[in-house]
C-alpha cells in the first residue's frame, strides 16, 4: 500500500487480521518470532527501512516515523514522570539539546490543549486516557517525524474523548504536514478520519481507495459485511446483519483461494481455486472474483 | 420489575498529585425503573457513574442511600445477608470475556458448578443439569458439542461472550445487566451479541440493563427500549431511546451524540453539532446544573440551582435542561451514492 504524502490513510481490519504486523513493519520492529520474509518499505528521503540496522535504524524511528502504540497508557513507565521519560527518548536518539527537546515537547503539548508543565512532572496514573493518548502523539513527534503511525488510537477511549483525539489528530496532521497511517478496528474512525482507507483480512488488504468512495460503494463482500455489522445512530435497525462466521485466525484461514471465503456470502468456485487478484477501477481496488466480475 | 430510588453512592478518593484528596459523588439520587422483560440502557462517558449503579444493582456494591425495590419489597429494610436471595436475580455479564472465565477449565467445567447449584435449589438432578446446559448454549446460539469440551482460549471473543451469557443464565435471573458488553468484542460480531440480548429477552425472559457510552449500540438491544442519560451520577435525560436519540433534549446529550464518528461518502455531520467546552472536571462543584461548567449554552440562571429532571417545553423525554432547545446533531444519511 501507498501512504500518500501529506494525507490521512486509514486502515481497517479486525483482531488478527494483521494491521498491527504490518504498521510494525514500517518500523522494522516486527517482534520475534516474526520475520519480514519479503518485501520492503520506503520512505521519502530515507529510503528502504527494512535494509537498516542499529544506529541508523533507531534514528529514522523517531526522527522520520513517528509511533503512537495501542494503549498508550501500557507504554508509558508507571514508575517514571512522563518528563524524565521524555529525556530518556532524548538520550536514546543521541539528541544533544535535552533542554531544546523539553521545550519543544511543552509546545506541542500546549497545542493539544493539556497544562504541559504539570503533565511532565506526572506519573502516567495521574493522567485521564485522553492525556495519555495525547503524550503518546506528542512523544513520537518531538523527534521531528514527519510519518505518524497511530495503532488504535481511540480504543478504550468513551465517545467524547474518542472525539477530541480525532479532532487533535486531525489538526496536529494538518498543522504539521505530516503523513498519517491510522490503524483501526472501528470503520466510523476511519471513516471520519481518513482521506484513503484500506481494509485487511486475514493479513492481505482486500480492498483500498478513496474513503467516500469505499464506503459508499464498496465493492469486496467483507467491507460490505463490516458496514452492515456496524450498529449505526440512524437509520434502519432492522438492516443490519452481523457477519456470519469467525473473524481470521492464523489457524484456520484457507491456505489456497479466498481468505475471507468461509464467510463469504457470495462464493463461488473459483474463490477455491486461486487467490483473487487485485482488480483496479480507477484507483478504487479490491481483491475478489465476484466484485471483478460486476465491475467488467 | 426492580427499581431504583433515589440511590446515591459516595467514594473517598485517595491518592496524591494531581488530583488531591477528595469525596466523589458517583451517584446523586438516580431513579430508574426497570420493568420484566425490559430493555434500559445507561449512557454517559467514563466516570459517570454508570458502572457504580450497575455494581449496585447486582449486590456488588452498597449504596448510602435510597432504596432498591424489587417487585414492590424495599431492599433497605433488609439485612444485608437477607438480601442475597434478590441478587440471584441479577446477573453480570462482564465487559471482558477474555478475563471473565477461567482458562484452565473447559466450558463444561465452567457451567456445572453454577448448575450443580441451581439443580440443588430446585431439586432436580445430574441429568436435569446436563439437559440446562445444552438448552443454554442453544439458547445463545453456540453448539454443546463444540464448545463444551473446549477451553475458553480456543473460542472467539463472540463465543467467549455467549458462554458468559449462558453462564449468567445458569441461575435464571430476571435481569441481565450488561456493563460494556460489546466494547471488547470484534466489530463483525458486535451485532450477533447485541441481537442475542435483544432476543434473550423473549427466549429466556430477561430484562436486559445495557451500559455503555456508545449510544448507537443502545438502539440495537430492542424495540420499546428506555434510556437514561447519566452526567456526573445523575440522570439529566431520560426517554424512549429513539425519542432520546432522534430528539436530545439536554446539551450533554447532544454532545454525546455528536461525539459519534462520520462515515465519509455516505454520512453527513450533522448541522447543529454541540462540543463541550472543555474536558470533564470532577473537581468542579457547582450549585447548579453539573453540566453548565461545559455547556456552550449556559444562562445566568443555569448556576442558581440544580434544574429538575421534568418536562420542559414540547419534550416527550423528561430533561433536566432550563433551556432545552431542538438541534439536528446526529449524522444524516447522504441521499444517492457519491461519484
Amino acid at each position: 500500500m501507498d501512504l500518500a504524502r501529506g494525507e490521512i490513510t486509514g486502515l481497517v481490519g479486525e483482531s488478527g487480521s494483521g494491521k498491527s504486523t504490518l504498521a510494525l513493519t514500517l518500523l522494522n520492529a516486527v517482534p520475534d518470532p516474526g520475520q519480514v520474509t519479503a518485501g520492503s518499505v520506503s520512505i521519502d528521503g530515507v529510503g528502504d527501512v527494512l535494509s537498516l540496522k542499529g544506529k541508523n535504524l533507531r534514528r529514522v524511528r523517531g526522527a522520520s516515523i513517528g509511533y503512537v502504540f495501542q494503549a498508550s497508557q501500557n507504554s508509558l513507565n508507571p514508575l517514571k514522570p512522563v518528563g524524565k521519560q521524555l529525556l530518556d527518548l532524548g538520550r536514546s536518539h543521541g539528541q544533544p539539546d535535552l533542554r531544546g527537546l523539553l521545550h519543544k515537547a511543552r509546545g506541542l503539548l500546549d497545542d493539544m490543549g493539556l497544562d504541559a508543565v504539570r503533565v511532565l512532572a506526572s506519573y502516567q496514573h495521574e493522567l485521564s486516557g485522553g492525556m495519555r493518548q495525547r503524550v503518546g502523539i506528542a512523544f513520537a513527534l518531538v523527534l521531528n517525524a514527519h510519518v505518524m503511525i497511530l495503532d488504535e488510537p481511540t480504543t478504550a477511549l468513551d465517545m467524547l474523548t474518542q472525539a477530541s483525539v480525532m479532532e487533535i489528530i486531525r489538526r496536529v496532521h494538518a498543522e504539521r504536514r505530516l503523513t498519517t497511517l491510522i490503524i483501526s478496528h472501528d470503520i466510523g474512525v476511519i471513516g471520519d478520519l481518513a482521506a484513503r482507507m484500506a481494509v485487511m483480512y486475514a493479513g492481505r488488504i482486500v480492498e483500498e481507495g478513496v474513503t467516500a468512495r469505499v464506503l459508499a460503494s464498496p465493492r469486496h463482500p467483507y467491507t460490505r459485511g463490516l458496514l452492515t455489522a456496524m450498529p449505526r445512530i440512524a437509520g434502519d435497525i432492522g438492516e443490519a446483519r452481523p457477519l456470519p462466521g469467525r473473524p481470521p485466525d492464523l489457524r484456520s484461514i484457507p491456505r489456497q483461494g479466498c481468505v475471507f471465503r468461509p464467510r463469504c456470502p457470495l462464493a463461488i468456485d473459483a474463490c477455491a481455486a486461486a487467490e483473487p487478484p487485485m482488480t483496479a477501477d480507477g484507483d478504487h481496488r479490491f481483491a475478489c472474483f465476484v466484485a471483478t466480475k460486476e465491475a467488467s | 420489575m426492580i427499581e431504583a430510588r433515589g440511590i446515591t453512592r459516595t467514594f473517598d478518593r485517595r491518592g496524591g498529585g494531581m488530583l488531591e484528596r477528595a469525596r466523589v459523588q458517583a451517584l446523586r439520587g438516580v431513579d430508574l425503573v426497570i420493568p420484566d422483560r425490559g430493555a434500559v440502557s445507561l449512557i454517559g462517558e467514563s466516570g459517570c457513574g454508570k458502572t457504580t449503579l450497575g455494581r449496585i444493582l447486582c449486590g456488588f456494591e452498597q449504596f448510602d442511600g435510597g432504596d432498591l425495590l424489587v417487585d414492590g419489597e424495599s431492599l433497605r429494610a433488609l439485612r444485608p445477608k437477607n438480601r442475597t436471595p434478590y441478587f440471584r436475580r441479577v446477573q453480570l455479564v462482564h465487559q471482558d470475556p477474555y478475563s471473565a472465565l477461567n482458562p484452565t477449565r473447559t466450558i463444561g467445567e465452567i457451567l456445572a458448578d453454577p448448575l450443580a447449584l441451581r439443580a440443588r435449589q430446585l431439586d432436580a438432578d445430574g441429568a436435569w443439569a446436563k439437559a440446562r446446559c445444552a438448552e443454554l448454549l442453544g439458547l445463545v446460539g453456540l453448539d454443546p458439542d463444540y464448545v463444551l469440551p473446549r477451553y475458553p482460549h480456543m473460542l472467539s471473543g463472540g463465543m467467549r461472550q455467549r458462554v458468559v451469557i449462558a453462564r449468567a443464565l445458569t441461575v435464571d435471573p430476571e435481569l441481565l445487566v450488561a456493563d460494556e458488553a460489546v466494547s471488547m468484542i470484534d466489530v463483525s460480531l458486535r451485532l450477533g451479541i447485541l441481537q442475542l440480548l435483544r432476543d434473550l429477552r423473549d427466549t429466556a425472559g430477561v430484562s436486559v440493563l445495557f451500559i455503555t457510552h456508545d449510544v448507537a449500540t443502545a438502539r440495537y438491544i430492542g424495540d420499546g427500549g428506555e434510556l437514561y442519560v447519566i452526567y456526573r451520577g445523575m440522570v439529566i435525560e431520560h426517554g424512549s431511546t429513539e425519542t432520546v436519540i432522534r430528539r436530545p433534549a439536554h446539551p450533554y446529550t447532544q454532545s454525546l451524540l455528536s461525539a459519534i464518528p462520520v462515515l465519509r461518502g455516505i454520512e453527513e455531520p450533522g448541522p447543529d453539532r454541540v462540543v463541550p467546552t472543555a474536558p470533564l472536571d470532577e473537581r468542579v462543584e457547582s450549585a447548579g446544573c453539573l453540566f453548565e461548567p461545559r455547556c456552550p449554552f449556559a444562562a445566568a440562571d443555569c448556576r442558581a440551582g440544580v434544574p429538575a429532571l421534568t418536562h420542559r417545553g414540547d419534550t416527550q423525554q423528561l430533561h433536566a435542561c432550563l433551556h432545552p432547545e431542538h438541534r439536528s446533531v446526529v449524522a444524516v444519511p447522504v441521499a444517492g451514492p457519491v461519484a
